[in-house]
C-alpha cells in the first residue's frame, strides 16, 4: 500500500484527537510494534499509552510510573519483575480511601500475573486487593513460600480465576478462605499443594458451584474428592495428573457430572480401563483425554465407550501404554475428528496401526510417536497421504525413519509447523525435503549426527518463519551452517548448539545477528572465546537465557561483555568457565534481572571472589547451582542472606572431569 | 466519485426509495443519498430524529465535515447501505452486495493519502459511523507493523518533538517496562 506522507494538503496526524489516536493505535498488537509507536512521537507515546492494555514490568523501579501511565491497563504481567517485594508494591500501588486518590483512580487491571514472585507475600497481595477493584484472575504458582495468610488476602478480591500451583504453605483452611470469599470461582488450580485433603476439596464444592475447571493434580486426594467434584453441575475441565490415591471407584463417582469436556487422569497407576470406561460413559460433551501413563493397556471396554464420544473427542493422549494395531484401528473408525493423538512410548504401535488409524483421522494435527521404534517410512507415508493439516509430528527416537519418508510430508503436508527428529537416522537430503515447509517453526535435529552445514543451507533458504532451532551434538555444523542460519532465519528465538564443538567466535559472530534470540545453549564449545561471547551480547539484546558450561576458553573478557550488554538476562550457566572473582563479582553486579545462576566448579574463583560476587547479587538471585564443597567454606552470614532473600541454593557434588 | 449522486434529481431514486440530503460544513455541496445510506451514520440518525419531518426539504448540515471528506464518506455508506430500506431494519438486514466483494471495496477505499486518511478517521468517529472508523483505524494501525520509529513517521508524516533526553527516557522504559 502507497501511502505519501503527510504533504498533500489533507489534514496532519496531529488533527486527530487522543481518543482516535488511541483507538487507531488499538489495533496494534505486537509488542514490538507499540515500543516503535512510544518511540514515534510525544502524541503517540500518550496514545499509546492511552491504548495499552497489557504491561509486562521487569523492573520494580518502573512499576510506579508502570501502573500510572496506562489507564485502561487489564492485564498486568509481573512474573518476571527482578527483585519485587511487598514493599516495593504496596508502595507502587495506589492507596484507596486516602484523601488525594478519589476511588476513581483504583487500577482498572482485572489479571495480575505473579508466577515466581517470591518476594511477594500476604501485605503485598492485600495493597493489590485494595488497589484493583475489578480484580478476577491472579497466577501465584510457584511461589512456595506462599500459605494460608496470602490466600486469606486474596479472598477478598471475589476472584473468578485463581491459580496457586506450588504454593507449598497452603493447607485447607486456605482453601476455605478462597472458597468463602470467592463464591463466582470459574478456574481454579492447586497442583502440587499436598497439604490440601479431601476436607478442602469439599467445601471448595459446596461454596463454589460455578467451578468450571479443577486442577487437584499431584495431591494426595482420594476417590472422596471426586464425589464432591462431582456434585459441580457446569465442570468441564478436571485435570488430576498423578493422583495416586484415586481409583476407579472415584472415576466412577466423577461420572455423575456430565458436562464434562476434557479429563486428564495421566500417571494415576491405580486407574484402569474399566474407571476410564465409567466416566466416559453418559458424557456428551467430551473433547479431551489424557490417560497416558496411566491405565496399563487399553482394553475393548474403553474402546467401546470411545464410539459415543467420537463425533466430539478431538484430543487422546495414549502415552506410555500397550497399543495394537487393531485398538488403532478401533480409534479410528469411532473417532473420525481427532486433531490431536499422543502415543509416545507406546509399545505395539507399528505401521499398519497407524495406517488404519489416519485413514480415517484426516484432520489430524498432532501426532506424537515418540519412542514407537517399530514404525518406519511407510508410516510416514500414510500419515503425508491422509492428514493434509498435520501441524506437528514428533517422531524422537524412531530409528528406522529417514529421509525417504520425510519427502512425502514434505511435498503434501503444506501447513507443517512442528517437527521433532531428535535421534532419528537423517542426513542432509531430510532437509532438503523439509526446506519446502514454508511454514515451519520449531525443527529438532538433536543427536543427528550426519546433518552437515548443507543441511542448514537448505532449511536457511526457505524457512524463515523457524522460531527454534535444536542442534544439540549435530557434531558435524561448523561456522558456515551458522553463516546460513543467520542469513534466512531471522526470527529465530530459540538456538542450541550444546556440543558442536567445531564452531568458534566466526560462527558466534553470525550468530549475533539474530536480534530475537532469546536462549542460547552453547555447552561444551571448547573453541569459543570471550571473543564470541562479546559479539553475542551485543548482538543478541534480547537474550534471557544462556548456558556456556564447559566452555572452557571463555574468561573474565567475555563474561564483562554480558555485564555491560546483556541486560535481559535471566538464567546463566558458567560452570568450568575461565572466570575470575573479578569478572564473576561484576557478572552478578551489573544484571539486574539475573536470577538463576549456575556456577559450578568455577576453578578460578577464590573463596573471598564467591562471598564478594554473592554478595553483589543483592538479593536478586532466586536459585544458585554451587559445588557442595563451598557450603563448609563460605561464610554463614552470606548464607543466611542469601536464604532470607528467597534464594534457593542447591549444592552439587560433581568431581572435576574435563570433557571435549 | 459521489457527484453523481448529485445529478440523480430530486424526488428519490429510480427504486422510489426514500432519501436524504446532506450538506458539507462549508455548504459547498449537497449530497442526496438513500435513507437507509445515510442512516449507517447514528449522528445523521440523531439529528433527523430530533428535527423530525422538516429537515428533509433543506438537508441535514454536517458542520464538522467538508465536502471532499463527505463524498468520500457517502461512498463508503452506499456500498454498505443495507438493501432494504426501512430504518428500524437498517441495522440488521445484510448489506447489498456479497461480503468478498466487500473486502475489495474496502481495501481500494483505503488507498488514499494520509491526509484524506486522516480526515476520514475524524469524520467517522464524527458521524458514528462504526465501521468506517474500524477500517480506516485497522488501515492506520497496520501501517505500523513491523516498522521502526523512523519508519513509523515518515509514512505517516509524523513530527518527532521529542528531545533526546525524552527519547532516552522512553527507550529506557520500553527496555524494563515491557
Amino acid at each position: 500500500m502507497s501511502h505519501d506522507s503527510g504533504s498533500s494538503a489533507g489534514a496532519g496526524v496531529e488533527s486527530l484527537s487522543l481518543d482516535l489516536l488511541a483507538h487507531a493505535l488499538a489495533g496494534v498488537r505486537d509488542p514490538r510494534d507499540r515500543k516503535s509507536c512510544r518511540l514515534a512521537s510525544r502524541a503517540f507515546a500518550r496514545a499509546e499509552a492511552a491504548s495499552r492494555r497489557a504491561a509486562r514490568v521487569l523492573r520494580r523501579e518502573a512499576l510506579p510510573r508502570a501502573l500510572r501511565a496506562f489507564p485502561a491497563l487489564s492485564s498486568l504481567d509481573l512474573s518476571a519483575c527482578a527483585g519485587l517485594d511487598d514493599a516495593s508494591l504496596a508502595a507502587a500501588l495506589p492507596v484507596p480511601g486516602s484523601s488525594a486518590e478519589p476511588p476513581g483512580l483504583l487500577l482498572p487491571v482485572r489479571r495480575v500475573l505473579l508466577a515466581r514472585a517470591s518476594g511477594v507475600g500476604w501485605r503485598g497481595l492485600e495493597a493489590l486487593v485494595a488497589a484493583c477493584p475489578r480484580l478476577e484472575a491472579v497466577d501465584l504458582s510457584h511461589c512456595v513460600a506462599a500459605g494460608d495468610r496470602e490466600m486469606a488476602a486474596l479472598a477478598a478480591a471475589g476472584l473468578r480465576e485463581l491459580v496457586m500451583d506450588k504454593c507449598l504453605g497452603v493447607t485447607d483452611v486456605g482453601l476455605a478462605k478462597v472458597a468463602v470469599g470467592c463464591p463466582g470461582l470459574q478456574r481454579l488450580s492447586v497442583k502440587w499443594c499436598r497439604e490440601i485433603s479431601d476436607i478442602g476439596v469439599k467445601l471448595l464444592a459446596k461454596k463454589c458451584p460455578e467451578l468450571r475447571s479443577v486442577d487437584i493434580s499431584y495431591l494426595k486426594v482420594t476417590n472422596e474428592s471426586l464425589r464432591s467434584l462431582s456434585t459441580l453441575e457446569k465442570l468441564e475441565d478436571i485435570a488430576m495428573v498423578s493422583c495416586l490415591f484415586i481409583d476407579d471407584d472415584g472415576l466412577q463417582m466423577l461420572s455423575m457430572c456430565n458436562s464434562l469436556q476434557s479429563i486428564d487422569v495421566s500417571r494415576c497407576h491405580h486407574v484402569s480401563s474399566l474407571g476410564l470406561a465409567s466416566l466416559i460413559d453418559g458424557q456428551r460433551f467430551l473433547r479431551k483425554i489424557n490417560a497416558a501413563h496411566s491405565l496399563h493397556e487399553i482394553e475393548t471396554c474403553v474402546l467401546s465407550k470411545l464410539s459415543t464420544i467420537g463425533e466430539t473427542l478431538t484430543v487422546l493422549r495414549l502415552d506410555g501404554l500397550e497399543i495394537f494395531a487393531s485398538n488403532l484401528q478401533a480409534i479410528g473408525s469411532t473417532c473420525k475428528n481427532l486433531v490431536e493423538i499422543g502415543l509416545s512410548k507406546c509399545n505395539g504401535v507399528t505401521d499398519d496401526g497407524i495406517v488404519s488409524l489416519v485413514a480415517h483421522c484426516c484432520d489430524l494435527r498432532t501426532i506424537d510417536v515418540t519412542c514407537c521404534h517399530l514404525l518406519t517410512n511407510d508410516a510416514l507415508a500414510a500419515i503425508a497421504e491422509n492428514c493434509r493439516k498435520i501441524e506437528c509430528l514428533r517422531l524422537e527416537s524412531c530409528p528406522f525413519i529417514s529421509e525417504k519418508g520425510l519427502e512425502p510430508i514434505a511435498t503434501l503436508c503444506s501447513h507443517l509447523k512442528e517437527i521433532d527428529l531428535t535421534d532419528c537416522r537423517i542426513n542432509d537430503a531430510a532437509l532438503q525435503h523439509l526446506a519446502s515447509c514454508s511454514e515451519l517453526l520449531i525443527l529438532k535435529l538433536g543427536l543427528c549426527s550426519s546433518i552437515s552445514d548443507e543441511g542448514l543451507v537448505y532449511i536457511s533458504s526457505n524457512c524463515g518463519k523457524l522460531v527454534e532451532l535444536d542442534l544439540y551434538r549435530c557434531s558435524a555444523i561448523t561456522d558456515d551452517g551458522l553463516a546460513a542460519v543467520a542469513s534466512g532465519c531471522k526470527k529465530i528465538r530459540m538456538l542450541n548448539l550444546c556440543y558442536c564443538t567445531q564452531i568458534t567466535d566466526a560462527g558466534l559472530k553470525h550468530v549475533s545477528a539474530l536480534e530475537e534470540l532469546t536462549n542460547l545453549e552453547l555447552r561444551c564449545l571448547v573453541r569459543i572465546t570471550g571473543i564470541g561471547i562479546t559479539s553475542i551480547a551485543i548482538g543478541c539484546t534480547s537474550l534471557i537465557e544462556l548456558d556456556l558450561k564447559r566452555c572452557y576458553s571463555v574468561d573474565d573478557a567475555g563474561l564483562w561483555a554480558l555485564s555491560r550488554y546483556s541486560q535481559n538476562l535471566r538464567q546463566l550457566t558458567i560452570s568450568y568457565c575461565q572466570v575470575t572473582g573479578l569478572g564473576l563479582g561484576h557478572l552478578l553486579g551489573s544484571l539486574r534481572c539475573l536470577q538463576d545462576v549456575k556456577m559450578v566448579h568455577l576453578s578460578w574463583v577464590s573463596i573471598e571472589g564467591f562471598e564478594m560476587a554473592l554478595r553483589a547479587s543483592c538479593g536478586r538471585l532466586k536459585k544458585l547451582k554451587l559445588l557442595g564443597g563451598l557450603r563448609s567454606v563460605l561464610s554463614t552470614e552470606l548464607l543466611q542472606m542469601l536464604q532470607a532473600c528467597g534464594c534457593r541454593v542447591r549444592w552439587v557434588d560433581k568431581p572435576l572431569v574435563y570433557k571435549g | 466519485m459521489a457527484a453523481a449522486a448529485d445529478s440523480s434529481g430530486d424526488g428519490g431514486t429510480s427504486s422510489g426509495e426514500k432519501t436524504i440530503v446532506l450538506v458539507s460544513s462549508d455548504n459547498s455541496a449537497r449530497f442526496e443519498v438513500r435513507e437507509a445510506a445515510a442512516l449507517l451514520s447514528q449522528t445523521v440518525r440523531r439529528m433527523i430524529d430530533e428535527a423530525g419531518a422538516d429537515a428533509s426539504g433543506d438537508g441535514i448540515t454536517l458542520p464538522d465535515v467538508d465536502a471532499k471528506t463527505l463524498a468520500k464518506v457517502l461512498e463508503y455508506c452506499n456500498k454498505h447501505a443495507p438493501a432494504s430500506s426501512s430504518s428500524s431494519a437498517a441495522e440488521a438486514a445484510p448489506p447489498a452486495e456479497g461480503e468478498e466483494d466487500l473486502e475489495r471495496f474496502d481495501r481500494e477505499f483505503v488507498r488514499v493519502d494520509m491526509g484524506t486518511l486522516y480526515s476520514l478517521v475524524t469524520a467517522a468517529s464524527y458521524l458514528k459511523i462504526e465501521g468506517l472508523l474500524n477500517l480506516t483505524c485497522q488501515t492506520i494501525a497496520d501501517m505500523i507493523k513491523g516498522k521502526t520509529p523512523e519508519q513509523i513517521r515518515k509514512t505517516l508524516g509524523i513530527t518527532s518533538e521529542f528531545t533526546p533526553e525524552e527519547e532516552d527516557e522512553v527507550r529506557r522504559e520500553n527496555a524494563w517496562a515491557f
